[in-house]
């Protein structure tokens, strides 16, 4: 039995369909289609965006692969995602982390058999991934005294924001945990997992990846820019880019989903970078403070109501009712615009939860 | 020598066999400890909100107290006192708890959850939990969405010839300390304060202007102005210095745009 068997969820959202172009493109850039992503595979973007931040192709250079898929593991059993729950408990198990392990470490259990730097770091990725209250950079001296350096610590921050961009994605769209089980379940991967071993997880790299110039630009510069030299960083400006310029969905409603759960989440950055977006786009200035108290105003229409709706209640999921509400808004979207609104709900979720990497990049943090 | 080495190699044998078994001794130990925590999580999950059991279960320590802004929410059924001597206690009960389930439901729909039942009343929080910007209107669609369903149940009620209940609820929203409160023996996630004390005192207010929904100008503040408001005459409260101004609330246009 895992610790989220009680958890209701939903039938899923959305049927894959075929999108041989871009299958292709995410084959040669992962090397398979993950059978998650072949939900969302007709919105150009968002399959970007799931290319840019794979966890199992993200690239690390202070996080140990076993550190960062327990990091997963604790995120998603946070967040209630019993998609990526069972995607990492398979993901764990190839590393061979047996059944018994993997149901310590969810019951926190794992004290005794963790080095402090370890159980530091998990804990410090619950605190990024609930954000109740906001996380401050004094949330990371435990860290810090366990030896982490500033930038293991805002790696890690920058990755528990990627899991919680794909726990969000999973969970909007109710995806079938059963059929990712049913996938490391299979005899063949058992019977691979020793040479799986070798390839699955994040690959290391010895040095830090600065941020290009063109990089250091675009919607929500001054978060990603904090973790400038995170390979990480790269991605997370890459995904926004991607849903900025791609999405059906307009900058407008973009822009108010980012606003929604900035103020949700109690990120006042965010939140000025994305009501500075709005205003950009045309938003009456006099509008924007009632829109995002009441979620409604006389400049947005239906659909965007729905959409900051939904934005506001995916920012700390119970599962089932968010994903009875995401169906229900769903008749309002065509198929892509629902999707471009999976993706950007929970881009918004990872992007807003960076707040104290911010704070961690300042000098005196 | 040969027999002396012997000995120890057996010895050696017997205490890594001795460890292994301890192990597994342990192991089992903890699953079992793992099995029952989860246990324990489902079943207090019936008596508290479950994101405060999550968070008991992921910190190792009790949750801390912390001030909060909250929207509190009461509710107690008019002239229940009378109606309990005239019904059989199974009868009573049965009417009572179909009520609690019924409004439980319409609170955790708009985001909120029930503290505690108080006799024929209850106490609701909005943003104790987790902070919510919005929680003044979710708590003034709850409490419009409580009086529907109250009506629906009185339908139902007056089918089989049951009696009808009517509801006096009050809203109002400020600063409180958030915290497990109680015994060892029993324990409960509530908030404490002088907001709560006025939420309850504004409750009972509904019976002396005869209406359904009363708030207080704290909540009516941060609420969408598609509400609509009746204003009451402030009236002094037990507690509170100044009279307490308070308005009536008596529904939500939908269309209207803001």
């Amino acid at each position: 039995m895992s610790a989220l068997d009680s958890i209701e969820w939903e039938a899923c959202l959305l049927e894959p369909v075929p999108s041989p172009e871009t299958e292709r493109r995410v084959r040669r850039a992962l090397g398979m289609v993950p059978p998650g992503s072949r939900y969302f595979l007709d919105s150009a973007w968002f399959a970007d965006a799931l290319i840019a931040l794979d966890i199992g192709h993200l690239q690390l250079q202070h996080l140990r692969a076993d550190l960062s898929e327990m990091v997963a593991l604790v995120v998603s059993q946070d967040g209630a995602c019993r998609y990526c729950f069972s995607a990492t408990r398979g993901v764990l198990g190839i590393m061979g982390f047996s059944e018994a392990r993997i149901q310590r470490l969810e019951g926190d259990l794992l004290a005794g058999e963790l080095p402090a730097g370890d159980r530091a770091a998990l804990q410090f990725a619950r605190r990024v991934s609930r954000s109740v209250p906001p996380v401050r950079a004094a949330d990371a001296a435990p860290l810090r005294e366990a030896g982490w350096s500033a930038a293991a610590i805002q790696e890690l921050t920058a990755l528990t924001a990627v899991n919680v961009f794909f726990n969000r994605t999973s969970t909007l769209a109710a995806l079938p945990y059963e059929s990712i089980e049913r996938f490391f379940a299979r005899p063949t991967m058992r019977l691979l997992r020793p040479l799986l071993r070798r390839f699955i997880g994040p690959r290391r790299v010895s040095q830090p990846m600065p941020l290009s110039p063109a990089e250091r630009q675009g919607a929500f510069a001054e978060q990603i820019n904090a973790f400038d030299g995170v390979p990480l960083a790269k991605r997370l400006r890459a995904a926004i880019d991607a849903c900025w310029c791609g999405s059906s969905l307009g900058p407008r409603t973009t822009a108010l989903v980012f606003a929604v759960v900035a103020r949700g989440i109690g990120c006042p950055l965010s939140e000025r970078e994305a009501t500075r977006l709005l205003r950009a786009d045309g938003f009456p200035a006099t509008e924007v403070e009632p829109a995002l108290a009441h979620l409604a105003s006389p400049s947005l229409d239906a659909r965007q109501r729905a959409a900051a709706t939904l934005a506001r209640d995916s920012i700390w999921p119970q599962p089932a009712p968010l994903q009875r509400q995401a169906r229900a808004v769903r008749a309002q979207f065509t198929r892509t615009e629902f999707i471009d609104l999976i993706g950007t709900a929970a881009l918004a979720n990872a992007l807003c939860r960076l707040g104290v990497g911010v704070e961690l990049a300042r000098p005196h943090a | 020598m040969r027999i002396a080495l012997a000995l120890l190699a057996l010895a050696a044998t017997v205490a890594v066999a001795w460890l292994a078994v301890e192990r597994r001794r342990l192991r089992r130990r903890l699953d079992a400890a793992s099995a029952e925590l989860q246990r324990l999580q489902t079943d207090f999950g019936r008596f508290a909100p479950s994101a405060v059991v999550d968070r008991i279960a992921a910190h190792s320590r009790p949750v801390e107290a912390e001030r909060r802004e909250v929207t509190v929410l009461f509710a107690d059924l008019v002239g229940f006192t009378a109606l309990g001597e005239r019904l059989p206690p199974e009868e009573l009960v049965a009417l009572l708890n179909a009520y609690f389930g019924r409004m439980s439901r319409v609170l955790e729909d708009h985001r909120g959850h029930v503290a505690k039942f108080i006799g024929d009343g209850l106490m609701a929080l909005f943003g104790a939990i987790e902070p919510n910007p919005w929680q003044a209107n979710d708590a003034a669609h709850a409490a419009l969405a409580m009086q529907r369903t109250l009506a629906d149940y009185n339908r139902e009620l007056a089918a089989r010839g049951g009696p009808a209940l009517r509801a006096g609820i009050g809203l109002h929203r400020g600063s409180a300390v958030a915290g497990i409160l109680g015994s060892q023996a029993l324990l409960e996630f509530t908030v404490i304060g002088g907001t709560v004390n006025l939420a309850a005192r504004v409750e009972r207010l509904t019976r002396t202007h005869d209406v359904a929904i009363l708030v207080t100008d704290a909540v009516r503040s941060q609420l969408d102005p598609r509400f609509q408001l009746d204003p009451m005459p402030a009236t002094p409260v037990h507690g509170v210095g100044e009279p307490v101004a308070t308005w009536a609330l008596r529904g939500f246009e939908e269309q209207r745009d803001q």
